[in-house]
């Protein structure tokens, strides 16, 4: 059977799949054995999977926070070398 | 400001369990990426209109901070799919074309940090960077919305997928709109950080690239 006709429900593999999406269609039963990593994302709920996204989320924000905080640190070292100062006495 | 955006988002996940929440962190991104692109466009658009050359850093900047809140809706969109559609197959990108749209609309707006920082005299500069960012700002709905639809993918409102309105749960709705206006209150903070800094720079020493 061509690729091209067979309904995306046969499909056993990702090698069968369409050109774009329709695996999961065909995924209801897991075409091979868990990896480990995949059995500690799928416990507890597939909670894992949240906790692994609002963590990228978070370190990405840290890291666009930090290079804000770079960037705003050297504009005030050239202020100091020209000698305006930033001491308010705070 | 930073901290109640946070403490806003954070705290309410409990409601739900299932990747199912991963709609309030994920789905944002996206819409934060889309504001981004306006905010930036308009910018750009007055470049052209006015030639207020400064302008052209908001532009700039809101379009740095879109793009990165558009990598990090890609990656968790990756992780996303990887341990819930694609489990037991060993497939982290198989080309979802929501998915693949969205890598090339990120190039595209690579290609525009790239330009921008190729061209030296700061007028030349602002007028052509806004003439690509305009560009790249109209194939953005365009990719990801307009096309993705028409295909068969993942995401919901694809073809023979339900669309949003049509499977989320109104309890769902209730964070879900709030993690929106946040993570957009987000992007404007932290936009509005980058514009003052550089502004800042422009003032001691006569040039705003950050």
């Amino acid at each position: 059977m061509a690729p091209s006709t067979m309904n995306i429900q046969d499909a056993q593999d990702a090698s069968q799949a369409t050109a774009y999406d329709s695996l999961w269609a065909g995924s209801e039963v897991p075409t091979q054995a868990l990896s480990e990593m995949e059995q500690v994302m799928l416990s507890n709920d597939k909670l894992y999977v949240v906790l692994a996204v609002v963590l990228i989320i978070w370190i990405g924000i840290m890291i666009l926070l930090l290079r804000n905080d770079a960037r705003l640190k050297s504009v005030e070292r050239t202020m100091e070398e020209q000698g305006t100062s930033f001491d308010d006495g705070l | 400001m930073l901290l109640a955006a946070f403490l806003l988002n954070i705290p309410k996940i409990n409601i739900l369990e299932h990747t199912a929440r991963n709609l309030y962190f994920h789905v944002p991104m996206w819409f934060t990426l889309m504001a981004a692109v306006f905010v930036s466009a308009y910018h750009s658009f007055q470049v052209l209109r006015t030639g207020e050359i400064l302008r052209d850093i908001r532009a700039l900047q809101a379009a740095r901070i879109g793009a990165f809140f558009g990598i990090l809706g890609l990656v968790t969109g990756i992780v996303w799919s990887k341990f819930t559609w694609y489990v037991g197959t060993d497939i982290w990108w198989n080309f979802d074309p929501r998915q693949s749209m969205v890598s090339l609309q990120l190039l595209i707006y690579g290609a525009y940090f790239v330009l921008r920082g190729a061209l030296d005299d700061p007028t030349k500069r602002a007028r052509i960077a806004a003439v690509y960012n305009l560009f790249a700002a109209t194939t953005t709905p365009f990719l990801l919305y307009v096309i993705p639809r028409q295909m068969e993918s993942l995401h919901p409102g694809a073809e023979g997928n339900p669309a949003f309105s049509e499977i989320t749960h109104p309890i769902m709705r209730l964070v879900f709109y709030p993690a929106i206006i946040g993570f957009i209150g987000l992007f404007w903070i932290m936009y509005t950080q980058r514009v003052r800094t550089a502004l800042l720079k422009n003032r001691v020493s006569h040039d705003p690239e950050l």
